[in-house]
């Protein structure tokens, strides 16, 4: 569950966790300094297998199976491959539909394990490594402002910003995106539509930031390619104001984009990180108690999305 | 040092919800216990926080404002009690943390499956996926070997075959199990339970136990035309609690603090259930809780001794959306008792919600919305529940609910609606109570706590209960039957036993409610209709007590089944129409 407040924040210190999908091995330690697209953590995807039935191929009995194996555990194999035949004319044989490795036979039938795919992580921003956990990842520190969004497509990306919106109401359409947006992180102001989207992936644009996205549009951007992160959530919602105001002014800089979601089970939540060549700015307390003057934003209509200062406080606590 | 029972005058109780961690003070007040003060603050499972106590601190400080008195101090609850600060005792229950991830593999969807995804709904999980033969001539391993690899479930739950019968498909699906752990890291392998054919254990255990951990419990289909349910219940449970709950961030806190062991709250919800039966122990009724809190649905019903628990997989926040993939929009549209423009806004509402379940309606359409899902998902957690109930003579009718009386409603979902009467019509149109039954709501969501405090003082959760910690809605009569609009279903005298006396009529189609006040008794002298049946046979009446609550005396006379008409026009007319009848 995401907590009841976004940062929207032009310097800050921020901390970035950077987890391997499952577990790896950590390529830097702390202290080292990584850049957006240094990678700080390898492993592997599972890798593709396949059961081959020799038995049931070859037409033998379990018991003759091995006669006719031509392969040894752990041994390599490339596609096509004989694995297993029962020589003469008719005999027949039984090919590795994939290359790979054997790694398992048993009960008249081959394991065959393809070569896993490498999955590596990048460190998304430039920073400093400030703690590691064997296995599972690292924490990244670096200064700049930071966003935090409400839904994302999934992706990640690094790439200079590029403020397309005129105002935190104006919709991000295909006729804006032309080709000077290939390679760039457009920011729109308050929804899309198919067209953008199609024009988008045409164009080969880096990632979207928009204030809201239809629900219907939710597989569309979930197949696009590239991050897109809807700052304010679902529906034909404009971007806030602070957040529009924010991106506005940092028009031109690289940003981190991250459109990972987790919204029920550890509250990944998408975010907008712009380094800067700083060393002020103070962490977030995810603590600090909303007081008189606090900024606080509407969530619902009729005034959603919009943003001010708290002028008075209720003494019961608000209800979830 | 800890007090003993005897001695527990003060009682602080911590409920961990997936979006609201809830703490009450429960407190001897002269002879009986009772709520003193509560606090709710957001659930701290997630980052930032990451550690589940710290909610519970911050609950903690609200109380010691509210109350004046030190709760905690130097890191550390302070209890036993020292002069006016700190607690004689603290329990905690949770329902925050992950469901167990659960493969199940089996060999027939309609009976060996099914069971054993009504059994794995008795604790809380989550089924990612069914594996079975499903009519292909070879055993398809590859496939459940990829799907069980690629899932990484925390259990795989293995069925199949009654006992003595087929075993040669089942350790098919073994194997793949097998093969696929064989092929996860060590600490990713899910742990087998096996509750399939009894006769061939010894060879799954043989298979399975060099790769992983596999436990074997009772078949759940042992033989074609029984189910056998609660092994696998409680084997699921034991490893929720030790694999989530204990290994919890900031469990170790709240166990340090407690009397008791941490408990899941849908267990401690069933033992109130469990009370309420025994408080009468009527074998021709039943008692049912529904705690529809914010991402599961708690259904415990207790007949005849017997209690079962039903966590349904989804609730009023995290969800819907899924709910509404699995069944249409159309089936929550239905409720809505005006003409919604687009139906994407609808997709919207819902997913917005999901993505923030700390908000509230705003508006009307959103309220209305919540409370579709709020009838929808009570009916869906009563589908999965229904089947594993063994009701006896409460069942009167095979396809509609079992008599329930009292039916207690808890969660956030339903008792923080603006209107008790709103809340009484969710139930009556999502639970479709029959016969005569008396709808309790737990408006301070007590019930799953005083669960809690049942396991170390049982005479403060009583007494708690008896001194009206659930709010009467009122005496819900539902004739069964079916007639025209308009027909008389029920004639009935009420005599108010402070005096006075009235004869009304209920007509087909509509809610009638009569004055009864919360605490008031009248005895009713009811004559159904020869084709509408209130318990008692189809046109048979007797005289029955009532006690009144906040709605009043209510006759749903709208039939069971419940239907709504097909035109949407009529519908709509009819929903508001019930909707100004119950005051909602």
């Amino acid at each position: 569950m995401y907590v009841p407040y976004s940062i929207v924040n032009p310097l800050t210190i921020v901390q970035i966790a950077r987890r391997l999908p499952r577990p790896g091995d950590i390529l830097v330690g702390v202290g080292d300094t990584v850049e957006p697209a240094h990678i700080v953590a390898q492993t592997v995807r599972p890798a593709d297998f396949r059961i081959i039935n020799v038995a049931r191929e070859l037409n033998v009995p379990l018991k003759k199976v091995k006669n006719y194996i031509k392969v040894e555990q752990g041994e390599r194999v490339s596609e096509g491959d004989v694995l297993a035949a029962r020589g003469g004319l008719s005999g027949g044989s039984c090919r590795a539909p994939i290359g790979g490795t054997i790694v398992g036979s048993g009960r008249g039938r081959l394991l065959l394990e393809a070569d896993p795919q490498p999955i590596r992580l990048n460190a998304l921003v430039p920073g400093v490594v400030v703690d590691t956990r064997p296995s599972e990842g690292v924490l990244i520190e670096t200064v700049g402002a930071y966003i935090q969004a409400a839904w994302g497509n999934g992706l990640e990306a690094y790439g200079p910003l590029r403020v397309i919106a005129r105002a935190p109401r104006h919709p991000l359409r295909p006729k804006h995106i032309d080709p000077a947006s290939q390679g760039t992180i457009l920011v729109g102001g308050a929804r899309l539509d198919e067209e953008t989207i199609e024009r988008a992936i045409e164009m080969q644009v880096r990632g979207i930031i928009v204030g809201g996205l239809p629900s219907r549009l939710l597989s569309l951007a979930e197949g696009a390619g590239f991050p897109i992160v809807a700052t304010e959530g679902i529906g034909k919602t404009p971007m806030s104001k602070a957040t529009f105001d924010l991106l506005r002014s940092l028009d031109g800089r690289d940003v981190a984009l991250s459109a990972q979601l987790r919204p029920r089970w550890g509250a990944k939540r998408p975010y907008i990180v712009v380094p800067m060549p700083s060393e002020a700015g103070t962490p977030v307390d995810p603590d600090a108690p909303i007081v008189v003057g606090s900024r606080v934003r509407a969530l619902a209509p009729p005034a959603r999305s919009s943003i001010s200062r708290r002028g008075c406080l209720n003494s019961r606590p608000a209800r979830g | 040092m800890m007090a003993d029972e005897q001695s527990i005058e003060s009682i602080l109780i911590a409920d961990c919800g997936a979006v609201i961690t809830k703490l009450l003070l429960l407190e001897r007040v002269e002879a009986s216990y009772r709520f003193v003060a509560q606090a709710e603050t957001l659930t701290t499972i997630n980052p930032p926080w990451s550690d589940i106590s710290a909610g519970v601190v911050h609950a903690i400080e609200e109380i010691e404002e509210i109350t004046g008195r030190a709760l905690y101090m130097r890191g550390q609850l302070i209890t036993p009690r020292e002069g006016p600060n700190g607690v004689d005792a603290f329990v905690a229950i949770l329902s925050a943390p992950e469901p167990l991830r659960v493969v199940i593999a089996g060999l027939v969807r309609e009976m060996s499956l099914e069971s054993a995804y009504r059994a794995a709904s008795g604790a809380y999980t989550r089924t990612e996926a069914m594996l079975s033969r499903e009519g292909s001539l070879h055993s398809p391993q590859e496939t459940w070997a990829r799907s069980v690899r690629d899932l990484a479930p925390d259990v795989v739950l293995l069925v199949g075959g009654i006992d003595g019968g087929a075993s040669r498909p089942v350790m098919e699906l073994a194997e793949a199990i097998a093969l696929a752990a064989s092929m996860l890291e060590e600490d990713q392998r899910p742990r087998v339970l096996y509750a399939g054919n009894a006769q061939i254990r010894p060879n799954v255990t043989k298979l399975i136990s060099d790769i992983t951990s596999v436990e074997v419990v009772d078949n759940v289909h042992p033989t074609a035309d029984t189910e056998h349910l609660g092994p696998t219940q409680r084997a699921l449970e034991t490893i929720y609690v030790n694999k989530r709950l204990n290994s919890t961030p900031g469990a170790d806190t709240l166990r340090l603090w407690s009397r008791s062991e941490l408990l899941p709250t849908a267990t401690a919800f069933s033992r109130i259930v469990d009370f309420l039966w025994y408080r009468e122990r009527n074998t021709d009724r039943g008692a049912l809780g529904i705690d529809l809190g914010a991402a599961t649905t708690s259904v415990a019903a207790t007949f005849n001794e017997r209690s079962y628990v039903t966590i349904y997989e989804q609730g009023i926040a995290y969800g819907p959306t899924d709910w509404v993939e699995e069944h249409g929009v159309d089936r929550l549209l239905r409720w809505i008792p005006e003409e919604v423009e687009d139906p994407q806004d609808i997709f919207d509402l819902l997913y917005n919600r999901e993505l923030r379940p700390w908000t509230i309606p705003q508006e009307p359409q959103e309220l209305l919305m919540e409370q579709a899902v709020a009838r929808e998902i009570l009916h869906s957690a009563l589908d999965v529940a229904h089947p594993t109930w063994n009701a006896g003579k409460a069942q009167q009718y095979p396809t509609l609910m079992p008599r329930f009386d009292p039916i207690l409603i808890s969660g956030g979902g339903i008792v923080h609606l603006p209107r008790p009467g709103q809340a009484l019509l969710i139930v009556l149109d999502g639970v479709q109570p029959v016969g005569i039954s008396t709808i309790l709501l737990d408006i301070n969501r007590a019930a799953p706590a005083l669960g809690a405090v049942a396991g170390i003082k049982p005479l403060a959760a009583a007494s708690a209960l008896e001194a009206g910690t659930l709010v009467s809605l009122g005496t819900v009569i539902s004739p069964v039957g079916k007639a025209r609009p308009g027909d008389t279903v029920l004639k009935m005298h009420i005599a108010y036993e402070d005096g006075g006396d009235l004869d009304v009529e209920a007509r087909y189609g509509e809610i009638e409610i009569w004055p009864l006040l919360p605490g008031q008794k009248a005895t009713l002298k009811l004559k159904p209709t020869r084709r509408f049946d209130v318990g008692m046979g189809p046109g048979r009446g007797g005289k029955i007590q009532a006690i009144g609550g906040v709605v009043g005396l209510v006759v749903d006379a709208r039939g069971r089944p419940l239907s709504l008409p097909d035109d949407p026009d009529h519908r709509r007319r009819r929903l508001n129409r019930w909707i100004w009848d119950v005051g909602g």
